[in-house]
């Protein structure tokens, strides 16, 4: 009886599984012919499958240039996150005055959305000189909130005589974070990889905003330019979502379960 | 001796794979991208057609404009150097003998060498 209603339970979960999957299994389906997406009926297999869609958008737009540059502006907001984001969540795990003025600021920060702020950003980041760079195009991304409380969460979870120990031994505030703390919250690093690469990769409106020349857009920017060249060619153009979908596919799947751990250890704990 | 544990971590091990693939797939593009298109014009019945014009075009976005031609020597056969696009449309046409429809050729990259796997047949005979 238990067997069945686990097997019950799991056919029912691959089954949404399957129907999620879809969407996924339509764009690779597309981006490996050339068929029209609106053509009725709809094919389920693929007719005549290629790569070369995948070729075509390599060659006719720069793709390794905005490939080059949607990997360096990642790789600034993951690693400005990780140090950032661990210092301020280390802070909160603290008690001094006006931490709850600055909870409050935090949390009432979230719920403003980008698009109302981003007047006061470009300004800011026009008056440092950074327009049209990479440091630029990281800039809103370099700390993020929510990711701030999956470490003071994370922080919070780790027993106070661990840290008293390392004190005890010596150790200063920066290496009790380094030495002691970091090791211990693999799942909140994981988490804030993740949520920093893929919310780096995917922006548009801020690079759209930013940047001057061709050669400091990234990849988002590069489909709407691909789209605007090749408008006729859907395979090409889902050739392309697939190849800008594929690294924060394959950063999750790396990341995957430390990443569910972080967000649910942050979901129950701090 | 055992190894380091980051070094069996898949954080190691995934990226040094890519990256492994990535060298090997521009090496094998470093040996292979002289840009040479070889192939060969036969008549109906299969024969060899001698100087008979191919012309070679390239794609540029949705448009394909002619980028060189030559013609085809005793044996029927014909080669194109310089090639340096990944997607072309070879054609030929001999007097008397009409012209083919042109073959799309697509290549896995830049000025990949490619030889033709079926000849280019033109519609009429040799006499």
């Amino acid at each position: 009886m238990r067997q069945r209603g686990t097997f019950l339970r799991h056919a029912t979960l691959v089954g949404v599984s399957a129907i999620m999957l879809v969407p996924f299994y339509w764009v690779l389906k597309t981006a490996v012919t050339n068929e029209n997406i609106y053509a009725y009926p709809p094919r389920l297999l693929p007719e005549s499958p290629h790569l070369f869609n995948f070729v075509d958008v390599w060659y006719f737009i720069p793709f390794p240039r905005y490939l080059l540059n949607s990997l360096i502006v990642s790789a600034l907001v993951v690693a400005s996150n990780i140090v950032f984001n661990a210092m301020a969540g280390y802070a909160l795990t603290k008690s001094f005055a006006g931490k709850r003025a600055i909870l409050l600021l935090f949390l009432s920060c979230m719920l403003i959305p980008f698009q109302a702020t981003i007047i006061p950003a470009y300004l800011i980041t026009s008056k440092l000189g950074l327009l049209n760079s990479y440091l630029g195009l990281a800039f809103p991304l370099l700390s993020t909130i929510v990711c701030i409380f999956v470490f003071k969460a994370a922080f919070e979870a780790v027993p106070q005589s661990l840290v008293d120990a390392a004190r005890i031994d010596g150790l200063s505030e920066w290496r009790v974070i380094l030495r002691v703390l970091m090791p211990l919250s693999k799942a909140a690093i994981a988490t804030n990889v993740v949520l920093a690469f893929i919310w780096s990769w995917n922006a548009f409106l801020w690079p759209l905003i930013i940047t001057r020349e061709p050669t400091m857009q990234t990849l988002p920017l590069g489909l709407a330019r691909f789209l605007s060249y090749m408008e006729d060619t859907t395979g090409a153009l889902y050739a392309f979502a697939v190849m800008v979908l594929a690294p924060s596919i394959f950063v999750f799947l790396m990341a995957q379960k430390e990443f569910i751990r972080g967000l649910t250890s942050g979901a129950t704990k701090g | 001796m055992s190894m380091p544990h980051w070094a069996t971590s898949r954080w190691v091990l995934a990226p040094l794979a890519i990256a492994g693939l990535v060298l090997a797939w521009n090496g094998y593009v470093a040996l292979n991208d002289g840009g040479l298109v070889e192939g060969q014009v036969v008549d109906a019945s299969g024969r060899p057609v001698p100087d008979a014009t191919v012309i070679l075009l390239e794609r540029h976005f949705v448009m394909h404009n002619e980028r060189q031609r030559t013609r085809t020597d005793s044996a029927g056969r014909f080669r194109f150097a310089g090639n340096a696009n990944h997607s072309l449309q070879l054609e030929a046409e001999a007097a008397g003998l009409g012209r083919t429809e042109r073959r799309v050729v697509r290549l896995w990259f830049r000025a990949q060498n490619m030889r033709l796997a079926e000849p280019l047949q033109l519609a009429g005979k040799l006499p």
